[in-house]
């Protein structure tokens, strides 16, 4: 057992925070903004990690990575999450959608939807949820009728991130057997996102515009060659997706940036010497460790070539809730001030808290509520039996 | 980093588990809970028999040399089966004090003695009054000829009448070592809900012999307290996984409205609230376990496993009552001991605020 990053990880770590003071813009506040700078930006940006090397740190170097030690990616996951992930839609691919094609596709859909995503130069959105279908995801509808030499696809996901920016493709979960019982009839598509008969439809949130999209699909001919491993297989790639998702997002990182800007901020204010501020900053010091630690071991089983799976449920319950509780916390010791939203120019910390705290409403509610994650351990960490 | 135990150190716990449920059943733990000394002389030579009466003392004094995250295992291990003897208060304690602050003859005296077992020693701290054990010592050391008496009284001493050596913190903080059967020395149990045995101590004119200088023990004293909360706290993590263990048989096993009650929701997710508490205090206790033993010690480390500690014991301890129902209340059933237990830990070790105040300063605030 050790709780220290040798001094390699520390020196990568510096690199990376140097990097990021150098190409992060003073404007920069991450995705889910209404500044049409955002998009070109993180295009931009991910093509200069990939320069170096560190977009696809972690991927296999067959596949244009580096090979690099999990803990390596820990660190560029930390850093990026904690400076608003300028990688912006990107990490999806790095973080799921590619492992998912190393692991489930044929050699010619790695040749062809691996390099551009080695490259920084494509973007992906996610097609899984439905009106129908939210934590019960068995439940989705949309058909993808086999005709041979391609699919015709029809349907609609939601929820779908980035889809808007526009996205280049979509992997999307589909039903290809109808008669087959609910799992067992699933399969996964990369859809070419600009086929005709897709049509996208950004959904208004409490965060801003461009978040979550609506995505039809009428009649969409998708060829053969997109299905991504065996029809039927689409819900056993969507888990493997999903639990790679689980522990791939490093919000116990944002957390702990949040909790430092708070920190100079009731220095600064004199608020530091109130003691209710000092117990409620330090209360959320102790829940980002407990979070940063149970990362620590759901990465540390990844390190052996153990698949973490209720422990990386466990890490995310830690994870989503204490993100919450920091924009909570935040905008509680900002006072009265912390009503000003993030456009307001008088907001305390250029309006950090607001984001912190809106942008976080969902966080509990994607990827798996908060109750999916609790069944996902009951069942598979505890094995209690399943309800009903 | 690596947040998984090393092959020696798994065969440590292993060893340690293995030992604790042969030698120490529950009914062993039950009956001395009953007993007036609490302290039973076979198990505890058993466990110096297995060198953990001097497990950090250096090979010079017959020690096994562990570090303290080892000793963390060990503690853990032993808090899983409530083990009753003087461990913490005697190896974990007042050893690695005595070695700190002792003369080079009270150290060739002593700590032979404490690494076989032959001797048991406890530390005398806490006075009346104390929310926690960081109060100021205020019982009064008196010169009394060419050596030194004591005049106060202390309480919360654990195995006090089995201490061969008290090593008793005075005014100033100094500190001195008392030994058994000295003159106007005297002993009470305390009635406590922990059922572990502790002492209220008196001393009428007693004489203390010094160990180290007069009002320089704090620093020495500040290192020691920080081990025995977060070996306190190891031990607690131990029971609170039982407790956990106990709660989800219960679940698996207990059927209502036609079903085994684990499968409800509502019951399956206080469980996994469980899990995710006892979870998290394991790697706070161990990281700050390891920080004590690695000589790159942390405040911070160590504040925010006992902040986060008192809390989630409570938690885990009301959800492990709602899953059992009424029969978890009942002394037959064998959860009580363990709630009992967790409860003086989180009680012993000051208040969750304390700590978090703090991991306030050790932040920066």
């Amino acid at each position: 057992m050790d709780f220290e990053f040798s001094e390699e990880e520390e020196r990568f770590r510096a690199e990376l925070r140097e990097f990021l003071a150098a190409e992060l813009p003073d404007w920069w506040r991450g995705m889910f903004v209404e500044d049409e700078r955002a998009i070109p930006f993180t295009r931009a940006f991910c093509r200069k990690l990939a320069a170096r090397g560190w977009l696809t740190l972690a991927w296999p170097r067959e596949h244009g990575g580096q090979g690099a030690s999990v803990w390596k990616q820990a660190i560029l996951r930390e850093e990026m999450w904690a400076h608003d992930e300028p990688r912006g839609p990107q990490y999806m691919n790095l973080n799921y959608i590619g492992p998912c094609i190393m692991r489930f596709g044929s050699e010619a859909q790695k040749r062809r939807f691996l390099p551009p995503m080695a490259a920084g130069d494509a973007i992906w959105t996610q097609g899984f949820s439905e009106p129908g279908a939210g934590s019960d995801l068995a439940a989705v509808a949309t058909r993808a009728e086999d005709r041979g030499d391609r699919f015709a696809v029809s349907g609609q996901k939601i929820w779908s991130s980035y889809a808007d920016a526009p996205a280049d493709w979509c992997f999307l979960l589909a039903r290809t057997d109808p008669g087959a019982a609910r799992r067992e009839g699933l399969s996964i598509l990369l859809l070419d996102m600009r086929l005709p008969g897709v049509a996208v439809r950004p959904i208004a949130t409490m965060a801003g515009p461009h978040e979550f999209n609506q995505i039809f699909l009428d009649d969409v001919q998708v060829p053969r060659d997109c299905l991504l491993g065996r029809p039927g297989q689409g819900w056993e790639i969507a888990s493997a997706g999903l639990a790679f998702e689980r522990v791939g997002v490093a919000r116990y990182a944002r957390a702990g940036r949040v909790i430092e800007l708070l920190v100079e901020h009731a220095r600064a204010t004199g608020l530091a010497a109130d003691p209710d501020v000092r117990q409620k900053l330090a209360d959320l010091r102790v829940r980002y460790e407990a979070a940063r630690l149970l990362n620590y071991r759901a990465i540390s089983l990844v390190a052996r070539g153990e698949v973490p799976a209720a422990e990386a449920s466990i890490a995310r319950l830690h994870n989503t809730q204490l993100e919450q509780l920091a924009g909570h916390v935040g905008l509680e010791i900002l006072g009265l001030a912390g009503q000003l939203t993030a456009e307001d120019p008088a907001a305390p910390l250029r309006g950090l808290l607001h984001r912190q705290w809106v942008r976080n409403v969902p966080t509990t509610i994607a990827a798996g509520t908060l109750e999916v994650q609790k069944n996902i351990v009951a069942q598979r960490g505890l094995g209690l039996p399943r309800p009903g | 980093m690596d947040l998984t135990l090393g092959p020696d150190q798994e065969l440590l716990a292993q060893a340690v588990r293995r030992w604790l449920e042969k030698s120490c059943p529950l009914s062993l733990v039950r009956r001395l809970e009953a007993d007036p000394l609490g302290f039973d002389p076979g198990l505890w030579r058993e466990l110096a028999g297995l060198g953990f009466s001097g497990i950090e003392l250096p090979a010079a004094y017959g020690g096994s040399e562990q570090s303290f995250l080892e000793v963390a295992l060990v503690l853990e291990e032993m808090g899983r089966a409530l083990l009753p003897a003087p461990f913490l208060a005697s190896a974990v304690l007042a050893t690695p004090l005595l070695l700190a602050l002792g003369s080079e003859a009270q150290r060739r005296r002593w700590l032979p003695r404490l690494a076989d077992g032959r001797s048991v020693a406890s530390l005398a701290l806490v006075e009346a009054g104390w929310r926690d054990p960081f109060g100021t010592p205020a019982l009064e050391a008196r010169a009394a000829g060419p050596g030194l008496t004591l005049h106060g009284a202390k309480l919360f001493v654990p195995f006090a009448p089995q201490a061969d050596l008290l090593l008793v913190v005075a005014a100033g903080p100094s500190l001195l070592a008392v030994e058994r059967g000295a003159p106007g020395l005297a002993s009470r149990r305390l009635a406590s809900l922990g059922g572990d045995p502790v002492y209220e101590v008196r001393f009428q004119a007693t004489p203390a012999e010094a160990v180290g200088g007069a009002g320089a023990a704090a620093p020495a004293l500040a290192r020691a307290l920080a081990r025995g909360a977060v070996g306190a706290l190891a031990q607690a993590l131990g029971a609170a996984e039982r407790a956990l263990e106990l709660s989800l048989e219960h679940a698996k096993t207990r059927h209502q409205f036609g079903r085994a009650i684990g499968s409800f929701q509502a019951v399956a997710h206080r469980l996994v609230d469980m899990r995710s508490d006892v979870d998290a205090l394991r790697f706070l206790v161990y990281r700050a376990a390891g920080s004590l033993g690695n000589g790159r010690e942390s405040e911070l480390a160590v504040a925010a496993a006992q902040a986060y500690g008192g809390e989630a014991l409570r938690r885990t301890f009301v959800h492990a009552h709602q899953v059992h129902g009424a029969i978890g209340f009942s002394t037959e059933h064998d959860l009580h001991l363990f709630t009992r237990r967790a409860k003086a830990v989180e009680l012993a070790w000051g208040a969750p605020a304390a700590w978090r105040e703090r991991v306030a300063a050790a932040m920066g605030l």
